[in-house]
């Protein structure tokens, strides 16, 4: 067993549990084989970001951003 | 009255000012639409309904009121067809699906009213990717939507319809949705002209979700001016949708003068040129030209934070969508076509404090990115798409080999980072690669920055006739 494949055996097994559904076709395990590199992606960023923690409000950013950088 | 113009060729500008002056009557706009409707439509496949019926009834009543002389809006006797998503009461809103064939809601969308109330009116459902999940074009249900400039062609998704009927002058603008890049793809694919607004300008009552985080409304059309009249009648707080911004909308029109002296536009070294085709490169390259000739300056820089937004923007709208698709999932996921309950699928594996991670990092990645880069530019301008157009087999997950999904998936590639920052993007036709397709430059703004977005288009199209360029359909 290639580590892919139990990738997609434990994520298979735990979207049955958690959701109730089975994987429709094979289009769906190839593509859920392909989300390692998402994890590889996030755990890529860990300690990279400096507002790891801050509350924030996508739709005040969009606001506050507005302005940013106009010149009158 | 005029009856020996091209009308189904003038822009949407060009055609309600001809209505209101009385130069040519709604009844014969619609009549040339339909009559290309009639000519490419087997070819094309860009529609899913038409109602010819109820259009005739409509354009007959615009030019009754014309006649008595009431008062006229600003879109005044156009006939529009929209992506088959946007409820209309009464009406058939497949949202492209098996699923949904038969759905007819008992509401409108508050854009299809805002457009009624300034005197357009919708005559057809436009193909679309199957409930707006491929940036390809393909649909299994009611067959995939053909390029009309290359028939063997993707059209770009999901608004592959809204793309291909506004170039094969079907109609003169078409509402399209973009939550990864549904309006741009198309737009490019298909050498039309099209805008993403900024996250929340553009009420969503009434329109299919997909991912209430990253769904937009937007209009795809011939011209940055036809897009600027559109955008300043749906654009605006709707009190249906609690989640549309309550900011003063301005008369982009007004705006479009094609001065872009003072204005500083950013070149991105990072990300958005990585494997790009080289007519792609050389079209995008050319146009910054253009721009430059207007009195633009034009800046190279990177750009910050892109790995954690391509890393983000992948996790947010697949989770988003499989929660709202979660019941057809369970009980009759063979009612979907492959490649979208393929698509779906991965999205139930996402842990929540991935998704959650990703929606709690947006507001200040936002700022950050905008910090630094909208202190250097005032826009962006960057590749739609970064390769030439794939043909439908070529991308085809449902028929092809393994691997297929990865070129499908990989054309959002450029657009969907304007997804996750909520920036307002419009994509405008540069060029043609070596197989007869347009090409798509990307524009970029700050939030709520519509104006300077179309203000920079429009400039950019006072130089360039590509917009202006018929598909090989109609001149063969």
């Amino acid at each position: 067993m290639t580590d892919t494949t139990k990738f997609v055996d434990d994520m298979t097994a735990s979207i049955a549990t958690w959701h109730g559904v089975t994987p429709p076709n094979a289009v769906a395990l190839r593509m859920l084989g392909d989300f390692e590199k998402i994890i590889h992606d996030f755990e890529a960023l860990r300690g990279t970001l400096r507002f790891e923690d801050e509350p924030s409000s996508f739709e005040a950013a969009l606001t506050e951003a507005a302005s940013i950088g106009v010149r009158s | 009255m005029t009856t020996g113009l091209d009308v189904a060729n003038l822009s949407l500008v060009d055609a309600a000012d001809a209505v209101r002056n009385g130069e040519v009557s709604a009844v014969a706009l619609l009549e040339a639409c339909l009559a290309n409707l009639d000519a490419h439509e087997d070819a094309v496949n860009a529609t899913i309904w038409v109602d010819r019926e109820s259009a005739f009834a409509a354009a007959n009543a615009a030019d009754a009121k014309r006649a008595a002389g009431g008062p006229l809006g600003p879109l005044h006797g156009l006939p529009l067809a929209h992506k088959d998503m946007y409820y209309q009461a009464g009406r058939l809103s497949s949202c492209g699906s098996a699923i949904r064939k038969d759905f007819v809601p008992d509401y409108s969308a508050t854009v299809i009213d805002r457009l009624s109330a300034a005197g357009a009116y919708a005559f057809a459902g436009l193909n679309m990717a199957e409930f707006a999940q491929n940036g390809t074009g393909h649909n299994h249900h009611y067959g995939d939507c053909r390029n009309p400039w290359n028939l063997p062609y993707i059209t770009g998704g999901s608004s592959s319809g809204s793309g291909a009927a506004v170039a094969s002058r079907f109609t003169f603008a078409a509402l399209g949705s973009d939550t990864g890049g549904s309006i741009r793809l198309p737009a490019a694919a298909n050498g039309v002209t099209g805008i993403k607004p900024t996250q929340t300008r553009v009420s969503r009552y009434g329109v299919m979700p997909l991912s209430f985080s990253a769904d937009n409304v937007g209009p795809l059309a011939r011209t940055a001016g036809d897009c600027a009249r559109i955008m300043s009648v749906i654009a605006g707080h709707d009190p249906r949708d609690p989640t549309s911004a309550d900011m003063p909308v301005p008369d982009y029109e007004a705006e479009l003068n094609g001065d872009l002296r003072g204005v500083r536009i950013g070149v991105p070294t990072t990300y958005f040129f990585d494997d790009v085709d080289a007519p792609v490169r050389d079209a995008v390259e050319a146009a910054a030209s253009v721009l430059a000739g207007r009195g633009a300056t034009v800046v190279r820089l990177p750009l910050p934070l892109m790995d954690a937004v391509a890393a983000y923007v992948a996790v947010v709208s697949r989770a988003e969508a499989a929660t709202i698709h979660s019941q057809w999932m369970r009980q009759h996921p063979q009612d979907f076509a492959t490649h979208i309950s393929g698509r779906m699928f991965p999205g139930y594996a996402i842990p929540a404090t991935y998704y959650v991670e990703a929606l709690s990092r947006r507001g200040p990645i936002l700022k950050a990115f905008a910090t630094e880069v909208f202190t250097q530019v005032d826009l962006l301008v960057t590749p739609t798409i970064r390769i030439c157009l794939p043909t439908l087999a070529a991308t085809d997950i449902d028929n092809g080999p393994p691997g297929t999904e990865h070129l499908a998936l990989g054309i959002s590639t450029n657009t969907r980072p304007f997804n996750y920052l909520g920036l307002p993007t419009a994509s405008v036709p540069c060029g043609f690669d070596p197989n007869g397709l347009p090409i798509g430059l990307q524009i970029s703004g700050r939030p709520f920055a519509e104006a300077a977005v179309l203000h920079a288009a429009d400039a950019y199209q006072r130089d360039t006739d590509w917009h202006t360029r018929r598909p090989s359909i109609m001149t063969a």
